[in-house]
């Protein structure tokens, strides 16, 4: 399934990445991920996220898979969220020099909005990275507003 | 619990969005950003909910969520385990977070879609501290009772001061000195009620007495109408309310209108009604450059400085009422040293320019006129405030409540204006006018 281009180009882009799993007793689990690969033809998103900081999360992926994630550009709080089914995957060299890259400039992106390197440190980790490879699902708008939650594209 | 909750003040500032992730009957997760988390108790928490559909239907059918806090100081991340236990609509907690929510994104335009549906109240099961390779370093977090012992420093200051004047700088002094809060302002309600007066200020280029702030308008309006605190904890989000930055006096002469005094970089800011016997008296204004300057502590602290000063400054009116009686005769020639001087007189607004430069409007304006006349005419110039209210020329139906406070404007608008006329004030209830020159009253049409 297509992925919409401007879509796939924002999900790229520096924007902050949260991702909302579950575990078996549906007790829901939050992580942030550092870094998304779009695979516009296949439907496909790759997260790169810390199992060191993110253990739970990426447990539940492993159990699971079930997965949401929310893209939000910190400047002005444009958001989609997307969801679907997802699997886990070591992460490739591709996917660690993508998350070096994607720390990179949102540390810069954060910064120009006055938030220093130190604070934001904590959410921007890169070790033991793994993949979270995302078959999407559904695509909602999520920036806050009257649209807030609607359903834009849906893949049977 | 790992964690205590009041332990994590600083996070339910509000400067880094929380998030929250829910889990529907199905399974499928939503994960979402939060815009106001509330710290209750010890034991629970309280979320805004203006559009969190998905969030807010996920919760009713399984009350099972997760929360994630930041705290701004050095970007630690808490993650609550929390259960859904109920929504408000109203109460005192809904009307706390509905103003908060209002004052905050009125300002952004925003102020129809931020809307406060209800407040979400959670159980907090338990909390971790999230992994993080940098170590959280140490705040120092100011000592809990030193907002305590400086707000009996400053309730110390305002008992001593028996006027209006004197009470405003004793606030505003004791907030500098015991407090350290460096750029602050103290504004006073108009007896319509539609406004608020500047009439004392510290830690800004100009003063900005006389400057105005319309009820329900801005942090400080919104303190006014709603009769609440209200704080922000970071203003980078948030428009200025105070448009004119760069206040001249040409600017002034053209609108007749003083500017606000502001910081052009405030991030925190945090207003506090003045409310005695019930009646809304004015508002006390603060703000810092820093993020986070002001805490809940403070908060608390401040008001309980704002509402002891608006009480004294209702004493200090009332007791006016019952000053001397007796109008001084003595016709005793002021210096008319100076050379002389113009003042003009617009009748439809009660405005004043002395040698074109734009000095004040309204009552305090009309005082001023009424003052000279009788200067002119009988050459006196120790007036009492009990001959001023009543007297008829000056067509002062609501004057009663706040000569003092009008007298002061005037007084502290002629000092700043460096006017050729002043107003002292000599003992209680009784002003004496300075007149460098003669002075030449001209009535304006337009």
């Amino acid at each position: 399934m297509l992925i919409n281009q401007d879509l796939a180009a924002f999900m790229a882009s520096p924007v902050m990445i949260i991702l909302g799993t579950r575990d078996g007793a549906l007790v829901p689990e939050i992580a942030r991920a550092v870094g998304a690969v779009v695979h516009r033809e296949e439907g496909c998103v790759d997260l790169a996220v810390s199992e060191w900081q993110w253990s739970k999360t990426v447990a539940n992926g492993r159990a699971n898979g079930q997965l949401a994630v929310t893209f939000a550009r910190p400047s002005d709080y444009v958001s989609y969220q997307v969801k679907g089914h997802a699997t886990v995957a070591s992460a490739t060299a591709e996917h660690v020099a993508l998350a070096r890259r994607y720390i990179e400039s949102m540390a810069s992106t954060l910064g120009e909005l006055g938030l220093e390197r130190r604070v934001v440190a904590p959410w921007l980790v890169e070790r033991d990275l793994v993949t979270l490879c995302l078959s999407v699902q559904e695509i909602f708008v999520q920036t806050p507003g009257a649209k807030a939650g609607q359903l834009i594209e849906q893949f049977p | 619990m790992t964690i205590r909750l009041r332990d994590l003040a600083a996070c339910f500032e509000g400067v880094i969005p929380s998030i929250i992730a829910t889990a529907a009957p199905d399974g499928m997760p939503n994960i979402s950003y939060l815009s106001h988390v509330v710290l209750v108790d010890d034991e629970r928490v309280a979320l805004s909910n203006q559009f969190l559909s998905k969030t807010a239907t996920n919760v009713r059918a399984n009350p099972a969520a997760a929360v994630l806090l930041v705290d701004p100081r050095d970007g630690g991340q808490y993650r609550l385990d929390v259960m859904f236990e109920q929504t408000l609509d109203s109460g005192e907690l809904f009307e706390e977070m509905a103003i908060q929510l209002r004052a905050t994104s009125t300002q952004v335009g925003m102020g129809e879609v931020m809307r406060l549906r209800g407040v979400d109240i959670y159980r907090v099961r338990g909390g971790q501290a999230v992994p993080s390779p940098t170590p959280s370093q140490e705040v120092s977090s100011r000592e809990a009772g030193l907002q305590l012992m400086a707000a009996a420093a400053v309730a110390r200051r305002v008992s001593e001061a028996s006027d209006v004047g004197t009470i405003v700088d004793a606030v505003l002094d004791g907030l500098r000195e015991a407090f350290s809060f460096r750029h602050a302002m103290l504004l006073l309600k108009e007896s319509a009620g539609e406004r608020l007066v500047t009439v004392g200020s510290r830690g800004y280029e100009r003063s900005g007495i006389g400057s105005e702030v319309l009820v329900g308008e801005g942090i400080i309006g919104t303190a006014a109408s709603e009769r609440r605190p209200v704080r922000v904890s970071d203003m980078s989000r948030i428009r200025r309310f105070s448009s004119a930055v760069h206040a001249s006096s040409d600017e002034e002469n053209r609108t007749r209108t003083i500017a606000l005094p502001g910081m052009p970089d405030a991030m925190s800011q945090v207003a506090l009604p003045m409310i005695a016997h019930g009646v809304l008296r004015g508002v006390l204004f603060l703000e810092s450059s820093q993020r986070l300057a002001f805490t809940r502590e403070d908060e608390a602290a401040l008001a309980v400085v704002a509402l002891q000063a608006a009480a004294a400054l209702a004493l200090a009116e009332a007791e006016i009422l019952e000053g001397p009686s007796s109008v001084p005769v003595v016709a005793d020639q002021s210096v008319l040293t100076g050379r002389g001087f113009r003042v003009v007189h617009y009748a439809y607004d009660d405005s004043i320019f002395i040698d074109n430069e734009y000095l004040i409007k309204g009552v305090p304006g009309r005082l001023l006129m009424h003052l000279l006349r009788i200067h002119q005419r009988e050459g006196r110039t120790e007036f009492t405030n009990r001959e001023i209210r009543l007297s008829e020329d000056l067509r002062l139906p609501d004057i009663k409540d706040n000569l003092e406070t009008r007298l002061l404007l005037l007084r502290r608008r002629l000092e700043e204006k460096a006017a050729p006329v002043q107003l002292l004030r000599t003992s209680r209830g009784r002003i004496r006018l300075e007149v460098a020159g003669r002075a030449v009253l001209e009535e304006a049409t337009s």
